[in-house]
């Protein structure tokens, strides 16, 4: 199989490299890059193609929900997600709108697994 | 001054107490470890006074760390989550694990005890905001460290009414306890008044 690519976006470094250390130790293979904000969410993921997309959402300067909309667009195939503190059912419901999924923090093993269980089938 | 109801005043703490209990849900998680709430207190008081009382009441006197999150929408209020500042190398290695050189972990402190308020935090608030079906904007976190009568006295006059909601958690097996605190001013007490009864009115079948 081949190794699969990952984005994970989070102004909080101990986020991501919590998100990091759960995605490793099962795919120790993949390749895992970081953005703190939306804007660099994007830039980065126009050379990246990342096979999965990982967002918290309350962010300085672009949040999830706005780069989730631009990336949707941008790269049609690629598994997007919201991962974040934020648990409200208006922001559960924009996911939904968007087309992306949803996970809430705090970041566990079992809810990363299930995060990147679709690019493991 | 507003006047809120008995049965006004019991629904708020109980939709309180559910936050909360979300909130202590997910510190258990970031922790691996079992942790316990008080029962939320309600106090109407002058600015200034609530930040006197949260010092008396969070745990010992010494200097505490503190993230806030400052609230729009629905309603506006202060959130505040106060732990002993000598406590959060702990909660941080809790939530890290064993395996992080300890230099390394110093540095992630601050930055970790912040998401660490942010997820209490927007848990609780987001449990308010989806039982009264509305929408509540946070900040983004805001990180202190001092003694706790500071942590109020940066936003807002002194004297000017508040109500607080004041709630303990305790992580008991590692001895742990932190404090929670809701600041509202009174245009924001009306408003979360009328969350309140409509929220009574849907729970009572009458919307």
């Amino acid at each position: 199989m081949k190794p699969s690519t990952v984005l994970i976006v989070d102004d909080s470094r101990v986020s991501r490299m919590l998100t990091r250390q759960h995605i490793q130790v099962r795919h120790a293979d993949w390749i895992v890059e970081e953005a703190a904000n939306g804007e660099e969410a994007i830039a980065k993921a126009k050379n990246l193609q990342p096979d999965l997309v990982l967002l918290d959402v309350n962010m300085p300067g672009m949040g999830g929900v706005e780069a989730a909309a631009a990336l949707r667009t941008m790269l049609p195939g690629c598994h997007i997600s919201l991962l974040t503190a934020n648990v409200q059912a208006a922001t559960r419901q924009r996911a939904e709108a968007l087309g992306v999924g949803f996970m809430e923090k705090p970041i566990t093993a079992e809810r990363i697994a299930q995060l990147i269980a679709p690019l493991e089938a | 001054m507003i006047r809120l109801t008995e049965l006004e005043l019991d629904a708020l703490v109980e939709v309180f107490n559910i936050g909360v209990g979300q909130a202590a849900s997910a510190m258990s998680e970031i922790v691996n470890e079992t942790v316990a709430m008080s029962v939320p207190s309600i106090s109407f008081l002058p600015r200034a006074a609530a930040a006197k009382l949260l010092a008396t009441k969070s745990t010992g006197s010494g200097r505490i760390c503190g993230i806030s999150q400052r609230y729009s929408g629905a309603f506006q209020t202060d959130a505040i989550l106060m732990f002993p500042e000598e406590k959060s190398r702990q909660i941080v290695r809790l939530m890290v694990g064993e395996s992080m050189p300890l230099e390394e972990l110093s540095q992630m402190e601050q930055e970790a005890m912040s998401e660490i308020g942010n997820i209490l935090l927007n848990s609780c608030v987001g449990a308010l905001a989806n039982i009264f079906e509305r929408e509540l904007n946070g900040s983004l976190p805001d990180y202190h460290v001092g003694y706790s009568e500071e942590m109020l006295s940066h936003s807002g006059d002194g004297a000017s009414m508040v109500l607080m909601l004041h709630i303990e958690f305790v992580i008991e097996r590692q001895q742990i306890s932190g404090d929670v605190a809701f600041i509202m001013d009174m245009s924001a007490l009306e408003d979360l008044k009328s969350h309140v009864n409509s929220y009574l009115a849907r729970a009572m079948g009458g919307a």
